[in-house]
């Protein structure tokens, strides 16, 4: 799922330092390769809690748009109770996106706070916030480390976020994200690793992501199957009205 | 304090049962204090933990009564840059067979920024469970606690049915709470559902109860409550969560200050006891203290010596009276929680109970002080007795005429004085200091009152009996110390019983009025078994439907909820007052009752309930503030009418008025007229034909209305019963106390009586008849203290409880009751004494002293 | 008339006590004895198991030939209230009763009627020379008088058999000798047996019999024809 590694990426994005290559540049560098006009994947994801209880979940995922500018909506299609359970994400180059749920069985939409971007996303251990596409300007961005293979980049949001910053490790090759930590006021929150790539029309793409969280000692993995990229789409599918129509 | 150990030591070993018995005032005067208090407490405390756990982070809640408000409101206040979360929820009661369930419904995906939900590991199956998406997918999702789920056998994926304003619904169980935290709120009976689920449930349209909110850190909660106020406007409340709590402590205060009459009464009672025995047992250790006079003892050795012994006596019973009334809260606790439930409509189940310290340190304190002061008279005639006289054998020491005449000069002292405030009780104080004097006059009166009751009684016992009926009453005449303590513990007892039962019967006889005029509909169409219940609500357009039943003449939908006005939790009733005046005259304290209808339909007015205006000070023409989500409500008072619907009273408004102002067309109970001629059975079959079926719906017939009020009402005077029985209790504990006293006082005598050839039936006839005598007089005493006592009480209930006047009828039923009562109690508390009497060794009877 | 066989007494306590041991006594009928001895002689034991206050632990005691160990309480009481006054050291008068009703108490718990109680106590009172003073509670009454009342409630049915524990001992010599004075004349009026418990020699010697008890035993039967009034 590029979205979430891309959405992770920015959030996380590297920036400036003295270390001969601009950080601010590899990161934009990484957005440049991952650029695509829409994406579409279906995912599975299995959330691996501490009692070595696995649920999973599937979902199909559109996307219209790129960096900045993209609208999403993802849809659940597994397991049954959940099945038609939508999400849409309207993503903006200034400010945080605007999210709204769908719930069927009730027949509701509902505007996601804000405030609430933080907690978990539905029992994954991703949370709202991950979903988040940003701008690389909203972070300042530091070089760590450079060990011939991958650059360590540190990010730290100019906003308000759950994070104080994040670590970044890219790979000096094909500009690919290979791991995150994200670090709040009190430590280490989550890891993110992406494994698995493979050039899907002409762009790396990672088969696999894997989000621990570290105070809950539970993982999540989604892989990405069917994924495409630059399918025809339409902006009308992408509106509050296309999320109130069933699948 | 050596004398303790040699002389106190052994003569309360030797009056083993006697001590017992004195220290049995103390321990029901404390008790009832402590248990009453201690339950009262503990239903309180249970409600702050409720409330407590139930808001988690939250530090301000937003409400607009308990109508609700839009759904907006959220975005509104999500706006804001101090509020860090906002979580809405709607809170409410549904009864599940056993125990009241308490659902919480919150919105799943940010309301975890606010409570904190524990839940159970996963099982077997894995799926679904903590999982906030299928929770939020399937509105029959429940999260319980885990007590509830044992009590109920159900694991995750059990399915709870429920009837829900949209018919019967099974609810699936998707998660268990850990106990604990949250899961201990509401005594452990909680669910969470989801909130869109719970406005459908409880047919709450798009509305939220209540808001809780999370600040930002280091935003003062003022700053951030003016903001918020402001923002919203004063039809709202934000309140920090322990608010809600002062609430519920001010609905039952009523309570509380009954509860404080009693455990007065019983300690004042108790004092009494102890003031008896002490008396007594100076007059029959008169030798024992001449001796140690003589040995050189100092006045104020023997009074120490009695006021220490004393002190024990009350410290003993004041421990054993507060393990008693430790047992008493535990038994009374759930019996409060569930009254204050339906009466109130406060969910509340107490869990554990509450000890307070200072309640305790308190009762201790009183249980010592009553003690102390109950024996400081007779401690004082110990230290008075002469050395000389106590020593010669055979004396006998009565109360001295000038006692007595003292006493009775204070007694005309205190009946001036009490009259005279009477006449100043436009003055709160006034009933009070009345009150207290009356009482007081009562008590001093009772020796000389007993003496001239027992002379008087006296041809009549001996016209009954010759000798036993003489005796039994020369006992009494010759021997007011023993048995006038006693005597006036009775009356104070009775008295209390006659003021309850006189209170209850007043009420019940207002509360049938009321009902009469004010519940005439054929039929209520409800959303639940009771009336006090108001989870749950109608769509408006269900009147139009019952209105097209066949049968139907009239619907009038009413509307009610609590709303803050002048600091009190008030019931505002939206009716529509044209249509319910031609149907209901109820008859005006203030105003007049065409106009008042009149102004009220034209929406240029609120009528309210007398005891409104007598507990709110509030009268004709003042233009109340009624806070509503669309601004405050002002409206003069254009009547004040007698009505019983709530305890804190009622505001009568036209429903137009209250759909503008609180956006809310929803309705609790329709109030069905049937035509003339139509069939009640049928009709009533009709409606639960047409709406049964698709939604919770109740139709109450005028009959059953009427008995639930009955029996709420009931209730309530249930807990008198337990004041009744205390009362009750106390005076047989003290007339067993005196005729123990007496027969020990008087071995000799009765020895001597069987001598000279009285068979043992005539001696146990005599104190039979001793404690008949004692009875009667009691009985009379106590019936007409109780007169000016149910006085008092209907001024008090007035002025301070209810504030609604209820006219003045003596229990003429109770009193003929307490008769028999009384008169069996005494002669039952005589059976015990008078075997023993007979029992004893006649030769050891007669060299007695 | 009194007859005791064998009549033991005991009392059981922390240490077992025989006030009695094993006596044989008889007393005539309308016979006037004392019984005297030191404190502790089994003077009072003796008196209360004749008078049917107590029973002994073994023998017999018999009056007019009534064996009492058979009968239940209440039979001892009648036979009490039929044959036995009696007059105490310590009067035991009822301090709440006039003398008047003192001495109507025992007939009233025999169920006269009300008007021949009072006739016959005020005659009973004029015996005793308290005639005027009948409304008056003991109280009010000096020692002398208070016994007098005692005697005259004795005497209220007019009972065959009159006991008297150490009735003088309560009072001045003066007085004593008043009450002695009475009783002799009571008891030739009345015929009554009158056994006297008493410490007092002068009332002892008075009488025409005196049984000396020593350590529960009878010590001596002194019988003498020449009396000191």
């Amino acid at each position: 799922m590029s979205k979430f590694v891309s959405l992770v990426t920015l959030a996380l994005a590297p920036a400036l330092s003295a270390l001969g290559q601009d950080p601010r540049q590899i990161i934009l560098e990484v957005q440049k390769r991952q650029h695509s006009d829409s994406q579409r994947y279906e995912g599975t994801l299995e959330v691996t809690s501490q009692g070595n209880q696995v649920a999973t979940k599937r979902w199909v995922y559109q996307r219209i748009g790129s960096f900045g500018n993209s609208k999403a909506i993802l849809r659940f299609t597994a397991p049954a109770e959940v099945k038609g359970v939508g999400l849409l994400i309207v993503n903006h180059p200034d400010r945080a996106s605007d999210q709204w749920m769908w719930r069927p069985a009730i027949g509701r939409d509902q505007r996601i706070a804000l405030q609430d971007r933080s907690t978990r996303f539905f029992g994954t251990d991703f949370s709202f916030e991950d979903l988040e596409e940003r701008d690389v300007d909203q972070y300042n961005y530091k070089l760590l480390a450079d060990d011939g293979a991958m650059w360590k980049l540190e990010s730290r949001p100019r906003k308000s976020s759950q994070y104080e910053y994040s670590y970044f490790w890219v790979k000096k090759d094909n500009y690919t994200f290979v791991k995150i930590e994200a670090y709040n006021k009190k430590g280490l929150v989550r890891t993110i690793d992406y494994k698995n790539y493979e050039q899907i029309k002409g762009i790396w793409t990672a088969r696999l992501t894997e989000v621990y969280d570290v105070t809950r000692k539970s993982r999540t993995v989604l892989k990405y199957e069917k994924l495409e990229y630059n399918l025809p789409m339409k902006d009308d599918d992408f509106t509050l009205q296309a999320l109130r129509r069933d699948l | 304090m050596i004398l303790l150990r040699l002389i106190s030591w052994p003569y309360a070993r030797k009056h083993v049962l006697r001590c017992l018995l004195t220290t049995a005032g103390i321990v029901l005067g404390v008790g009832v204090f402590v248990g009453m208090r201690t339950a009262n407490k503990s239903v309180l405390a249970a409600f702050n933990q409720t409330i407590d756990r139930i808001a988690g982070a939250a530090q301000l809640q937003i409400t607009a009564g308990d109508a609700g408000f839009d759904e907006d409101v959220l975005d509104k206040i999500r706006e804001l840059p101090e509020v860090r979360a906002a979580a809405p929820v709607i809170e409410a009661t549904v009864g599940t067979g056993q125990n009241n369930l308490l659902i919480l419904g919150v919105d799943m995906l940010g309301d975890r920024s606010i409570r904190n939900y524990d839940l159970e590991g996963t099982d077997e199956a894995g799926i679904g469970i903590d999982d906030p998406l299928v929770f939020l997918a399937q509105p029959d999702s429940l999260m319980v606690t885990k007590k509830f789920a044992d009590e109920r056998g159900l694991a995750v994926n059990s399915k709870l049915p429920m009837r829900t304003m949209q018919g019967d619904q099974v609810f699936t169980v998707r998660g268990i709470m850990k106990p604990g935290g949250l899961a201990s709120a509401f005594g452990g009976d909680l669910a969470i559902m989801d909130i869109y689920a719970a406005q459908k449930m409880f047919g709450r349209g798009r509305k939220f109860d209540r808001i809780d909110i999370a600040l930002e850190e280091g935003t003062p909660l003022e700053n951030a409550t003016a903001k918020l106020q402001a923002l919203l406007g004063s039809g709202f409340q934000v309140e920090p969560p322990s608010s809600r709590g002062q609430q519920f402590e001010s609905t039952s205060r009523m309570y509380a200050l009954a509860s404080n009459i009693t455990s007065v009464f019983a300690l004042f009672i108790g004092m009494f006891i102890i003031y008896n025995t002490f008396a007594i047992a100076v007059t029959e250790r008169r030798a024992e203290i001449g001796i140690l006079r003589a040995l050189g003892a100092t006045r104020g050795q023997i009074r120490t010596l009695f006021l220490a012994e004393s002190a024990i006596a009350g410290l003993a019973g004041t421990c054993v009276g507060v393990l008693f009334g430790i047992a008493m809260a535990r038994a009374m606790s759930g019996y409060i929680g569930g009254m204050l439930t339906e009466i109130y409509g406060v969910a509340q189940s107490p869990g554990d109970l509450t000890l307070d310290p200072w309640l305790i340190g308190t009762a201790v304190a009183m249980g010592l002080v009553t003690s102390l002061v109950a024996a400081v008279i007779p401690a004082r005639s110990a230290s008075r007795v002469d050395p000389v006289k106590a020593l010669q054998k055979g004396g006998f020491q009565s109360l001295s005429e000038g006692e007595n005449r003292a006493r009775r000069r204070w007694a005309i002292v205190f009946g001036t004085a009490s009259v005279a405030a009477f006449a100043f009780n436009r003055l709160w104080i006034m009933t009070y200091v009345g009150y207290v004097l009356a009482i007081l006059a009562a008590v001093l009166l009772s020796p000389a009152l007993s003496f001239w009751l027992s002379r008087a009684l006296r041809p009549l016992l001996a016209g009954l009996r010759p000798v036993e009926g003489a005796l039994a009453a020369d006992s009494l005449i010759q021997a007011p110390r023993r048995t006038s303590g006693t005597i006036a513990a009775l009356m104070l007892s009775l008295a209390l019983v006659i003021s309850l039962g006189g209170l209850a019967r007043s009420s019940y006889d207002s509360l049938a009025e009321w009902m009469r005029i004010a519940l005439n509909p054929d039929f209520f169409v409800t959303t639940a078994e009771t009336l006090s219940s108001r989870s749950f609500v109608f769509p408006a357009s269900l009147g139009d439907g019952l209105r097209a039943i066949d049968g139907v003449a009239e619907v009038q939908p009413v509307r009610s909820v609590r709303v803050m006005v002048k600091n009190a939790p008030i019931m505002v009733i939206a009716i529509d007052v044209s249509k319910v005046a031609k149907r209901v005259h109820l008859p005006p304290v203030e105003g007049d009752s065409d106009a008042m209808y009149r102004l009220a339909a034209e929406e240029k007015g609120v009528v309210v309930s007398a005891n409104f205006a007598r507990l709110h000070d509030a009268h004709m023409g003042e233009v109340l503030e009624i806070p509503a989500p669309d601004g405050i409500l002002r409206l003069p008072i254009v009547g004040v009418v007698d009505d019983f619907s709530d305890q804190q009273g009622t505001l009568l408004i036209n429903r137009g008025l209250f759909i503008r102002y609180w956006h809310d067309d929803s309705v609790n109970v329709f109030r069905i007229y049937i035509a003339p001629g139509a069939d009640a059975a049928q009709v009533r079959q009709r409606i639960l034909q047409a709406f049964g079926g698709q939604q919770r719906l109740f139709v109450l017939t005028n009959r059953e209305v009427r008995d639930f009020i009955t029996r709420l009402t009931d209730q309530w005077f249930g807990l008198t019963n337990v004041q009744t029985a205390v009362a009750v209790l106390v005076a047989i504990l003290g007339i067993v106390n005196a005729l123990t006293v007496s027969i020990t006082d008087r071995r000799r005598e009765l020895g001597v009586l069987q001598a000279v050839g009285g068979l043992r039936n005539q001696i146990r006839h005599t104190i039979w008849m001793e404690a008949i005598a004692i009875g009667i007089i009691g009985v009379t005493l106590g019936l007409a203290l109780g007169a000016v006592q149910l006085f008092y009480s209907i001024e008090i209930a007035r002025r301070d409880l209810v504030g609604i006047s209820i006219g003045y009828a003596y229990p003429f039923q109770t009193a003929l009751i307490l008769i028999p009562v009384i008169l069996g109690s005494a002669l039952l508390a005589a059976l015990g004494p008078a075997e023993s009497a007979v029992r004893g060794s006649l030769i050891e009877a007669l060299e007695y002293e | 008339m009194i007859l005791l066989r064998g009549v033991s007494k005991t009392f059981e306590g922390k240490r077992k006590v025989t006030a009695l041991d094993g006596i044989d006594l008889s007393i005539g009928k309308g016979e006037m004895a004392s019984l005297v001895g030191p404190s502790g002689s089994g003077k009072s034991t003796m008196l209360n198991l004749i008078g049917g206050l107590d029973r002994p632990t073994q023998g017999e005691v018999e009056l007019d030939g009534q064996p009492l160990s058979k009968l239940s309480d209440d039979e001892l009481t009648r036979v009490r209230r039929d044959k036995i006054g009696f007059i105490f050291q310590f009067f035991n008068l009822l301090p709440t009763l006039s003398c008047l009703e003192n001495v109507s108490l025992p007939l009233h718990l025999r169920g006269w009627p009300r008007k021949k109680v009072e006739e016959r106590a005020r005659e009973l009172l004029d015996m005793v020379k308290l005639g005027a003073r009948v409304e008056h509670l003991p109280d009010e009454l000096s020692g002398g008088e208070r016994q007098r009342v005692a005697i005259a409630r004795a005497l209220s049915v007019y009972p065959p058999i009159l006991l008297a524990d150490e009735p003088t001992g309560n009072l001045d010599t003066h007085t004593g000798a008043e009450i002695l004075k009475l009783m002799h004349d009571l008891h030739d009026r009345l015929g009554a047996t009158v056994l006297v418990v008493t410490h007092d020699k002068t009332v002892a010697e008075s009488c025409p019999r005196t049984i000396q008890l020593r350590d529960g035993r009878v010590f001596a039967d002194t019988r003498r024809e020449e009396v000191r009034r």
